[in-house]
């Protein structure tokens, strides 16, 4: 069996692995923000600003984006194929909603940027 | 969920960008428009984070018959009709 590297192609268990991964990151990042929503009484900007500013935070927060995207990639990919019968329609549906997660990935990256 | 990140990734680019920023999408957020959008994005979080979880728990074969497949998916949507009110009352 010949396995190429040189491609991106993924399997069903690098997809199953990365889902549940994704998702665990995407869950820590939400219970986070809900602790911090709930247990800062008023937010001033200071603090949101603040909230951003550590490394840490950046780097937790895009990580959390790029998750997000993964995460769609493959779970817009199973609901498509589920409900979009037709390919020529599930394909662009599917390349423009990457896109757009692609997009959240790279607004994230310069808003953390210049925080 | 996919649709309501549009409006969250803008909030939150806008709301840490400047002060003013800040101060509009505060006052988005008091306003109806926002505390809506905010219940309902998050409403949508809990129940497919719970579905999720249940899904982990049936990836190690708990959960697979019948019955037990039935009851945890109506387990989850009362917990997540619960933790939606919960939710709501305390961000209000």
């Amino acid at each position: 069996m010949v396995t190429s590297q040189a491609d991106v192609k993924r399997n069903g268990v690098q997809d199953y692995v990365s889902l549940r991964t994704t998702a665990a990151i995407i869950f820590a990042f939400s219970v986070f923000m809900a602790w911090f929503f709930i247990s800062t009484d008023n937010i001033t900007f200071i603090e949101w600003h603040g909230l951003f500013s550590g490394i840490l935070m950046k780097v937790f927060t895009l990580a959390t984006l790029v998750s997000i995207m993964i995460h769609v990639r493959i779970g817009l990919w199973q609901v498509l194929t589920d409900y979009v019968k037709s390919t020529k329609i599930r394909v662009v549906v599917q390349w423009v909603l990457n896109l757009i997660a692609f997009a959240y990935v790279l607004v994230g990256l310069f808003v953390l940027w210049g925080v | 969920m996919f649709f309501a990140m549009l409006f969250v990734i803008w909030a939150w680019a806008v709301s840490v960008a400047s002060p003013e920023g800040f101060e509009q999408v505060q006052s988005i957020m008091d306003g109806i428009i926002g505390k809506v959008i905010a219940i309902g994005t998050l409403s949508a979080l809990i129940y497919h984070t719970l579905g999720g979880i249940r899904h982990v728990v049936m990836d190690m074969g708990h959960w697979e018959e019948l019955e037990s497949g039935n009851l945890s998916a109506k387990v989850i949507i009362a917990l997540w009709v619960i933790l939606t009110i919960v939710l709501g009352v305390v961000l209000w």
